[in-house]
């Protein structure tokens, strides 16, 4: 029997699983998803100085539990340098990985179908912010049909918040940019409170509603400051997103500028057919906030729940929704904790379970079923806690199992202890998406059919 | 089975035609061809001089998201543009097989011919080969696996993700559609934008 099952919409595994509009719970809707056991999880990875070679760097770690090397780092791909890698994307047809610099504003693209087991540098892009027309800061790698978004966090005229987004070609071929709608340049959009601040940060569609969705971070001069500093500075604090916009897909034109005041991040949107709705944290006040559309047609954000106690600045970064859109697990970097909260009425989030993790907590990802559930640390460079004298700025991979009540500790690598630097965003992978087993195991029942 | 949207009445207003940009993604590819008649020749005979939905298909395709979707979408969008005059003269659709051992001239017409409206510009092609294929394929990320049993027999069947293209009169791409987005109001409506720009 099959261990692996593989389905998209538009990729015809045969008679393997139900298709949904899904991804492994995070991802674009327009992608082929794993929804059995992943084989790879690859780490984006940003290089510190004095740890291995320093570089940035795309780390493979094995992670079928049938497998001999399971646990393991498999392979390990240094680019050249640092470049503030930050996070990473998957093409439609998941053969390649983008992953970007918020520095250098360069973007890898890697290939993992030749070899699931070793991926390889396909492409650099080292002129984004040329072509884009200054925007500076790729940050969200996106699937949309045949192409990719990346979304921005600056620009190359004051190196603030003000960015935009940009699409490329599966190859790697630059097609166009668009701004982020401001005060001065609303662009059709409509103001909906106090803000039109022209931030970027992540993306997520909706495709049956036409609807795209972005959030807003900060601008280079922020997310390059040492961290310290930084909150010291009232000016530099100022200098924040508040704002998510609803675009026209299809159109890719702004439609609507919804306040969401304290850094909006990471989107999430919901899977179900009638599901009209996404959710965000905000970094700065430690809330979730609900971004959907009301009975009128209309899209709106509310906040419906507190993270924690805001005043101790918890600092809520990634967020993961499960796949019935009952659940989402919510890491807050500044206590190393990983909460839970039940969203099934998602007007109303309770949280229902939380863990300490370990310091510096950033990413989540979690597998189709939920069984399993990945954590990184790390969140900038400057903003690690690497004034601890190196107690507090812990690095590591951690596999736990989900069984509904508890997260069971599966494996843990530490990063700084191998030579590798910051793990930050993790990818899945698997040799069944492109009808190959695995040669290491030979396992005949690894293919998806 | 959840069905593709494209099945169904589109969820949403779509933004006017000729409010939006659909900026180049690129030159499309040539690459050789046979059309239903058995003639040889190359694809851009069929690209340049109209505004052009191209998609990849093979005839004995049972996902029902998949090439049925296709064409099931091109018939929808065969129907608008023969209701309007100012599209009919300028559209073409082009369904190209990637499964030239089964899909042979004669085959591909005897399909076609389900589908096709009389008098609409509507192409059935093929290859002569599997070499005369790849590159086309390959041109446009047109990413196939075969199906093979234990022993190595081809199944007959392939996995593939669905795409389909949107080609100006100058051999640009201006849209890639996959299963979640391709509907014919969706590719009407940038049918319409293409020709208004």
């Amino acid at each position: 029997m099959s261990r692996i099952f593989i389905a998209a919409l538009g990729f015809l595994m045969m008679a393997v699983a139900p298709v949904t509009l899904a991804d492994e719970t995070c991802m674009s809707p327009y992608m082929a998803k794993i929804v059995g056991q992943e084989d790879y999880v690859y780490i984006w990875t940003l290089g510190m100085e004095g740890v291995g070679d320093g570089e940035d760097k795309l780390v493979t770690v094995d992670v079928n539990p049938d497998s001999k090397t399971y646990g393991e780092v498999v392979h390990s791909l240094s680019v050249g340098g640092r470049n503030e890698a930050h996070h990473s994307g998957l093409t439609d047809d998941r053969r390649y990985l983008w992953a970007s610099g918020l520095d250098t504003s360069k973007i890898f693209i890697f290939d993992i179908y030749t070899d699931p087991a070793q991926p390889r540098l396909h492409r650099e892009i080292d002129d984004f912010v040329a072509k884009t027309g200054g925007i500076v800061g790729p940050h969200t790698n996106y699937a949309l049909p045949g192409r990719m978004l990346i979304t921005g966090l600056s620009n190359n005229r004051d190196h603030g918040g003000r960015t935009g987004m940009a699409e490329y070609t599966n190859d790697g071929d630059f097609i166009t940019s668009v701004w982020m709608p401001t005060d001065d340049n609303l662009q059709g959009a409509v103001k909906s409170g106090n803000y039109a601040d022209g931030y970027g940060y992540d993306a997520r569609a909706l495709p049956r509603r036409n609807v795209l969705v972005t959030s807003s971070f900060t601008g280079w001069n922020n997310y390059m400051m040492n961290l310290g500093k930084m909150m010291g500075d009232p000016e530099a604090m100022k200098r924040f997103g508040n704002t998510v916009v609803i675009w026209d897909l299809h159109a890719r034109t702004p439609k609507k500028v919804l306040d969401v005041p304290g850094a909006p991040l990471e989107l999430r949107c919901a899977w179900g057919s009638r599901s009209n709705y996404c959710f965000t944290t905000t970094a700065l006040t430690s809330k979730i906030w609900l971004i959907y559309e009301d009975d009128a047609g209309e899209w709106q954000a509310k906040a419906v729940a507190d993270i924690g106690d805001a005043s101790k600045i918890p600092l809520p970064v990634d967020i993961s929704i499960s796949a019935d859109d009952n659940h989402l697990w919510v890491n807050t970097w500044n206590d190393g904790l990983v909460r839970l909260f039940d969203i099934s009425d998602p007007h109303a989030p309770e949280q229902v379970f939380e863990k300490r993790i370990g310091e510096q907590i950033n990413m989540v990802s979690q597998s189709w079923d939920g069984e399993r559930v990945y954590f990184t640390s790390s969140l900038l460079a400057n903003w690690d806690k690497t004034e601890s004298g190196g107690e507090d700025d812990v690095q590591y991979f951690k596999l736990y199992n989900w069984d509904g009540a508890t997260l069971t500790p599966q494996f843990s690598l530490d990063f700084v202890e191998m030579g590798l630097g910051s793990p930050h965003q993790m990818r899945f992978g698997a040799h069944a998406l492109y009808g190959k087993a695995p040669a290491k195991t030979g396992h005949d029942d690894m293919a998806a059919r | 089975m959840v069905l593709a949207p494209g099945y169904e009445d589109l969820q949403f207003e779509p933004p006017s035609a000729g409010s939006y940009q659909l900026p180049s993604m690129g030159e499309a590819a040539d690459g050789l061809i046979l059309n239903t008649l058995g003639n040889a020749g190359r694809l851009h005979d069929y690209l340049g001089d109209k505004a052009t939905v191209l998609s990849f298909i093979f005839t004995t395709c049972n996902d029902v998201n998949g090439c049925p979707l296709a064409t099931y979408v091109m018939s929808g969008v065969q129907k608008a543009v023969l209701k309007d005059p100012d599209l009919v003269d300028q559209v073409r659709i082009v369904s190209f097989s990637f499964d030239p051992e089964k899909d042979t001239p004669s085959v591909l017409g005897r399909y076609g011919d389900q589908f096709r409206a009389e008098g609409f510009d509507w192409e059935f092609l093929t290859t002569a080969s599997e070499d005369a294929l790849r590159p086309t394929l390959d041109a446009y990320d047109q990413w196939v696996i075969r199906d093979y049993d234990e022993e190595g027999n081809y199944l007959g069947t392939m996995s593939h993700i669905l795409r389909v293209y949107l080609i100006d009169s100058d051999r640009r791409i201006r849209n890639i559609y996959s299963t979640s987005y391709l509907h014919a109001d969706t590719v009407v409506n940038d049918l319409r934008t293409l020709l208004m720009q």
